[in-house]
């Protein structure tokens, strides 16, 4: 018997029993729409962050930071020698200055800039409010998304890129009105004595406003300049502090992507510990791995649930069909072929599941993508995508499984006694 | 030419031995229309069923063209039931939920005929048994009669050489019955197959050449009509 007409004849029983190639078929399609939609929203939130980290990071920049000393128990143990950074919990050891320069001196390495966090009292301009402000280093090879304005390569050290918020709220008119205004950021000593305050004003013209953009998250709401401005604020406030010239991290540029591996290691030789873009990327990738997988994993239990579905299913339309079975195996229809009916019947039952399942996955993940973007602000960036090869994989995987689940019932069909399954009325 | 062999068939173990068939031996030329009488449960299905392969006696042979089908594979046996024969039965065993275009259409496609090939075969055998008028309607929606007159269009369709009909007016009235009875001789004179009839209606195996009397698994006597 031609595979064709078996698979029209299993799909024609099928349809006679619909309500139970529904049930069944559903119990599968909740597999298959768990599936569906954990494996798309991996490959949506790998690209997400693969587009975040390529836009926030440089290939050719490592993150350096003092190798940690492992596996601590507890407090650490005070020495005058040992210099925490804030935290007693989590002891970073810092980089210093003699350590900057070391790593300045690494082959291929063309610059160090330490992580300048520089604690500004607060930002204003005349005539206006005072407003709290967070300033970060602008780097070139960070993507931003301007609403006016825009650089020309690098920051000058007098320049400034303000945030959209901080328009409206130092009273410029709209976006387009800042640009080449000034602004004052103003910044306290922090060694100077309590009784003597010391504080000085930082004027910068404001070259272009950053718009939120859902994949800048460092520069989301800090205030970017220069790295030598980052430096001027910084040693005017910490300067003479006990943190001064400390740095939990350095940017480390190097000299062309290739280079970026053998800098890595001959760092960790010095006793650095150092972070490549892809580091940075595959640290990102296992924790979104790891949720997909225990995602896939009820999506897996929920079809482990369902194979027993259809052998029931099928085990009950072997019972009902005996007089039938009979009848075509009296016919000379072969056991290979009688099996192969059954079996094909049980892969009808998962390519519907499948289909349903996964049919909803796509239904409820492209009206689910605005809701989340719009919630987590990500513009228009989509969380969940659907590939076609999945979506194939999914389908083409779960008919197998049925196969598999309905061998068993299958069997029994095909071992059945004509003459026995004639004889029932 | 079908040779049956000093056929034995015992059904139960030890105890409980039931002699269903001893030492069956006859013969049945080409085209003969044959009655296999006998009361109920003296063996005459077991028999049939022995003849066509479906069961399989402890011993003796069956003979189809020169060919013993009980040493056959089962695979052969298949497609040797699959090519050369077809049963008719007292509860016509159409499938309800099937058009009558898909009832007729399964021996075809179990002889694995293209979708093309079966077209023209169907409906001549649907308008063989009238029935041409209902291709389209669902199996269940026909009578006892019509239902039958399927089951005769099911047998008929792939041009078997051995017709078995197990009872095949046993569920019907006598008019009808009639009706189907006349396709059957029909058929079995116009093509020259060979029509094997289990019944125990003394009328319909006066219609055959030959008459097959069994008793408690024996053969009583053999008649041939001339
Ligand atoms: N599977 C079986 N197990 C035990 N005994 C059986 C089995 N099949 C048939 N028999 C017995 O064999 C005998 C012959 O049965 P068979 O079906 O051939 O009778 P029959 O002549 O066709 O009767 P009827 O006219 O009622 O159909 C019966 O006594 C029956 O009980
Ligand atoms: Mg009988």
């Amino acid at each position: 018997m031609k595979i064709r007409d078996i698979t029209i004849r299993a799909g024609r029983s099928l349809k006679q029993a619909k309500a139970r190639t529904l049930l069944t078929s559903f119990a599968i399609g909740v597999g298959a729409f768990t599936i569906t939609l954990s494996l798309a929203a991996g490959v949506g939130g790998r690209a997400y962050t693969d587009q975040i980290v390529s836009a926030n990071t440089n290939v050719n920049e490592l993150s350096v930071t003092k190798a940690q000393p492992t596996k601590q128990k507890g407090p650490q143990k005070y020495s005058s020698s040992t210099s925490n950074i804030s935290n007693p919990l989590f002891s970073a050891e810092p980089l210093t200055e003699s350590d900057i320069a070391v790593i300045q001196k690494v082959d291929n390495v063309v610059s160090v800039s330490p992580n300048y966090n520089p604690q500004i009292k607060y930002i204003t301009r005349a005539g206006q409010d005072k407003y709290v402000a967070s300033i970060s280093t602008f780097s070139k090879s960070v993507t931003l998304k301007y609403a006016a304005g825009s650089t020309s390569g690098d920051l000058s050290d007098n320049q400034i890129i303000l945030t959209e918020q901080y328009v409206t709220a130092l009273g410029f008119a709209d976006n387009q009105d800042v640009i080449g205004k000034t602004v004052e950021i103003v910044a306290d000593k922090l060694s100077a004595p309590i009784l003597n305050p010391e504080t000085k004003t930082f004027t910068y013209m404001v070259v272009a406003v950053s718009s939120k953009s859902g994949l800048a998250f460092r520069a989301q709401s800090s205030l970017l300049v220069s790295n030598s401005s980052a430096k001027n604020l910084y040693d005017y406030i910490n300067f003479g502090t006990r943190g001064y010239g400390k740095f939990i991290v350095a940017a480390v540029q190097v000299n062309g992507e290739d280079k970026a591996q053998s800098v890595k290691d001959e760092l960790k030789a010095k006793g650095y510990d150092a972070q490549t873009a892809a580091d940075v990327l595959g640290v990102i990738n296992t924790f979104i791995n790891v949720l997909q997988g225990i995602l896939l994993g009820f999506g897996a239990l929920a079809i482990l649930t369902s194979v027993f579905g259809i052998i029931n299913t099928q085990y009950i339309s072997v019972l009902e069909r005996t007089q039938q079975i009979g009848l075509m195996k009296a016919l000379g229809m072969s056991r290979r072929d009688v099996g192969r009916l059954f079996k094909l019947e049980a892969a009808w039952i998962g390519f519907l599941g499948g289909a349903i399942g996964s049919g909803l996955a796509v239904i409820s993940g492209t009206i689910a993508n605005p809701l989340i973007s719009k919630a987590l602000d990500l513009g228009d960036i989509s969380l969940i995508v659907f590939t076609p090869i999945n979506l194939i994989i999914v389908v083409i995987g779960l008919i197998v499984v049925s196969i598999m689940s309905g061998i068993l019932p299958a069997r029994k069909a095909a071992k059945l006694d004509p003459i026995e399954a004639l004889r029932t009325e | 030419m079908i040779e049956v062999k000093n056929i034995s068939k015992t059904y139960g173990k030890k105890d409980n031995v039931f002699k269903a068939l001893t030492d069956i031996s006859f013969s049945i030329p080409d085209g003969a229309s044959v009655a296999i009488l006998g009361k109920s449960g003296s063996g005459k299905s077991t028999l049939m069923h022995a003849m066509s392969g479906l069961d399989r006696p402890e011993t003796g042979e069956i003979i189809i063209d020169g060919k013993n089908i009980l040493t056959l594979k089962q695979k052969e046996v298949d497609k040797f039931r699959s090519s050369k024969m077809s049963f008719i039965f007292q509860s016509f065993f159409v499938q309800a939920n099937e058009s009558c275009y898909d009832n007729v259409s399964l021996p075809l496609e179990i002889a694995n005929l293209s979708a093309r090939t079966r077209r023209k075969k169907i409906e001549a055998a649907l308008e063989a048994v009238e029935l041409i008028d209902k291709m389209k309607s669902r199996a269940r929606e026909l009578s006892g009669g019509q239902k039958q007159r399927l089951a005769v269009a099911r047998a008929i369709v792939n041009s078997p050489k051995i017709l078995f009909a197990d009872e095949p007016t046993g569920n019907l009235d006598s008019v009808t019955g009639e009706v189907v009875e006349n396709l059957l001789f029909d058929y079995n004179k116009k093509n020259g197959v060979t029509l094997i009839i289990v019944t125990h209606d003394a009328d319909l195996a006066k219609r055959c050449d030959i008459q097959i009397n069994i008793k408690d698994g024996n053969i009583e006597s053999i008649k041939r009509n001339k």
